[in-house]
């Protein structure tokens, strides 16, 4: 992710055309273009995909190398990448012969090619992240480190919270659970010279969590490792460390929940009080104490125990008063 | 002179007051995590959690060892309002407490060793300890596992109608806390009856 002038220039130019246009949301592809892309991505699938390895087109291929490049249509072609021709990205001069020609691989496209105004928008956020500080670990992150581009879908297409915190939590715990992912990164251990950082286990250091295991499931990684966010806006590739990540309990359990600007950003538009609840969007996925109230069961609630306090307030004053009146007869 | 009576075994008493202690620090927490807001000065919320999850199940367990223990002392028994007159003998306990006891009137039930409670006590005794409590212990235990909770129900999370169960019975027995708080300066004496659920034994 390094920066120079000139990279941002071709950046700003590429940002004015093709599937720059497609990948800002500006565009649509054409049912015509979608399936021509699709006829042409089964050529690839004849090898790439676990039927492809299980009946190879031709005898002579080493399918041991296919292992860590499979990938399955019906995986991809819903992904937002899905519409598009796989010779879009792996390069057309390469990847039309078999065997492949091994310039290939470092010939793919970057993310910078179609995302342009994007990636120059999240640099600096990304260069502010946990991921970015330390030294060594820069240099090997990739936009594909966290986002697979074969897989991934947007938030708003997505529309199901479950299916995008299943999604997003995936680009973390992948190195973050698993140690040998994580050593790839891991930078020199401050108490290990010359030995790779540990792993720190998840459970541990989120013990001071209680229900851990259920937030997992039912919130984003980033929900808490990233800066807080205005309304209506993406959230920042900025990744907050431990000391830096949110640890209020009620930026999401209370009425004015963040929750809305994060993970439930895109339904937030359809908030209709649904059954009389405050932030009823969250309730498709979550019951969040503190968040998920209703106003007027609320009012009845205090109310109820309001007027029972007043009822024995003035019961034994009343007492006090009768009793009182008797003595002095 | 007054008459005592030995009315409370020590089981009773033990339960009792662990069970109190129970309720008011799960009104306290569970207040503090529903009407969560950064501007009420509440428990802190993970404290709240942390608090709320063990106190609930040694709720469960001491409402366990308070089913058990009235089976086996036949406490269970002190429940039951016995027929006939049930509503009558209510209408007259409420209208002691509306109308008769600022009179100075005695206790129209007054309290013995075979019947430790009036038929109103009773009634609502036994719909506390009977009908709300396993409500509230049950709600509480499915919030505690979301896991047994119904993955959906009527477009929304299935934990929906479990936790506003939760929340109404919890209101429910704390209502019944402070009425129940307050009707025990009505004895012999303002602090009589404290000092019957400490010592065991029964003036009046």
């Amino acid at each position: 992710m390094r920066t120079n002038w000139y990279r941002k220039l071709i950046v700003l130019l590429l940002a004015t055309s093709g599937w720059t246009a497609l990948a800002a949301g500006d565009g649509q592809v054409d049912q015509a273009t979608i399936e021509m892309n699709r006829k042409a991505n089964e050529a690839c699938y004849a090898c790439h995909s676990a039927a492809g390895i299980a009946k190879p087109p031709k005898a002579d291929i080493d399918m041991s190398k296919l292992k860590d490049s499979r990938l399955e249509p019906s995986i991809f072609n819903p992904s937002d990448h899905g519409v598009m021709n796989c010779l879009e990205c792996h390069s057309k001069t390469h990847y039309t012969d078999y065997p492949h020609a091994e310039a290939g691989k470092s010939s793919t496209a970057s993310c910078t090619d179609c995302h342009a105004a994007k990636v120059l928008r999240l640099e600096p956020q990304f260069n502010a992240s946990v991921h970015a500080k330390v030294q060594g670990v820069k240099e090997k992150f990739t936009c594909f480190t966290c986002h697979n581009p074969h897989i991934n879908i947007v938030q708003k297409r997505l529309k199901d919270p479950a299916k995008i915190v299943a999604q997003d939590n995936q680009g973390c715990l992948e190195c973050h659970n698993d140690d040998t992912t994580y050593a790839r990164f891991a930078p020199e251990g401050e108490k290990t010279p010359g030995q790779k950082k540990k792993r720190p286990d998840i459970d541990t250091i989120h013990d001071w969590l209680p229900n851990a295991k259920a937030h997992w499931s039912a919130v984003r990684c980033i929900e808490c490792h990233t800066p807080a966010v205005a309304e209506n806006k993406m959230l920042s590739h900025e990744i907050l460390d431990k000391e830096k990540a949110e640890k209020k309990c009620l930026s999401c359990h209370s009425a004015n929940s963040t929750l809305k600007v994060r993970l439930y950003r895109h339904m937030v538009a359809d908030e209709q009080q649904k059954f009389g609840f405050t932030n009823s969007v969250l309730l498709s996925n979550s019951y969040v104490i503190g968040a998920t109230r209703h106003p007027l069961l609320d009012s009845i609630v205090i109310w109820a125990v309001v007027l029972t306090l007043g009822g024995v307030l003035v019961h034994g004053l009343i007492r006090i008063v009768a009793a009182l009146r008797r003595k002095g007869q | 002179m007054s008459e005592r009576v030995y009315l409370l075994p020590v089981w009773i008493r033990l339960w009792h007051w662990t069970n109190a202690l129970l309720i008011i620090t799960l009104a306290v927490t569970g207040v503090s995590l529903h009407f969560a807001d950064p501007k009420l000065p509440l428990v802190e919320f993970s404290l709240a959690a942390r608090v709320h999850d063990i106190a609930g199940i040694a709720l469960v367990a001491a409402y366990g060892f308070f089913v058990i223990a009235n089976i086996v002392s036949g406490n269970w028994w002190q429940y039951v309002p016995k027929p006939p007159g049930v509503l009558a003998r209510c209408m007259t306990q409420l209208r002691w407490y509306t109308y008769g006891i600022f009179k100075g009137e005695p206790h129209p039930y007054p309290v013995t060793k075979e019947v430790n409670f009036n038929a109103m006590q009773a009634l609502i005794y036994w719909g506390v300890m009977y009908l709300l409590m396993p409500l509230l212990l049950l709600t509480g235990l499915i919030f505690l596992f979301p896991q047994f909770a119904p993955d959906k129900l009527f477009g929304v999370d299935g934990l929906l109608p479990v936790a506003v169960l939760h929340y109404l019975v919890g209101t429910a027995i704390i209502l019944f806390m402070i009425a129940h708080m307050y009707l025990g300066t009505t004895g012999h004496t303002v602090t009589a009856m404290f000092k019957t659920m400490i010592t065991g034994w029964h003036e009046h």
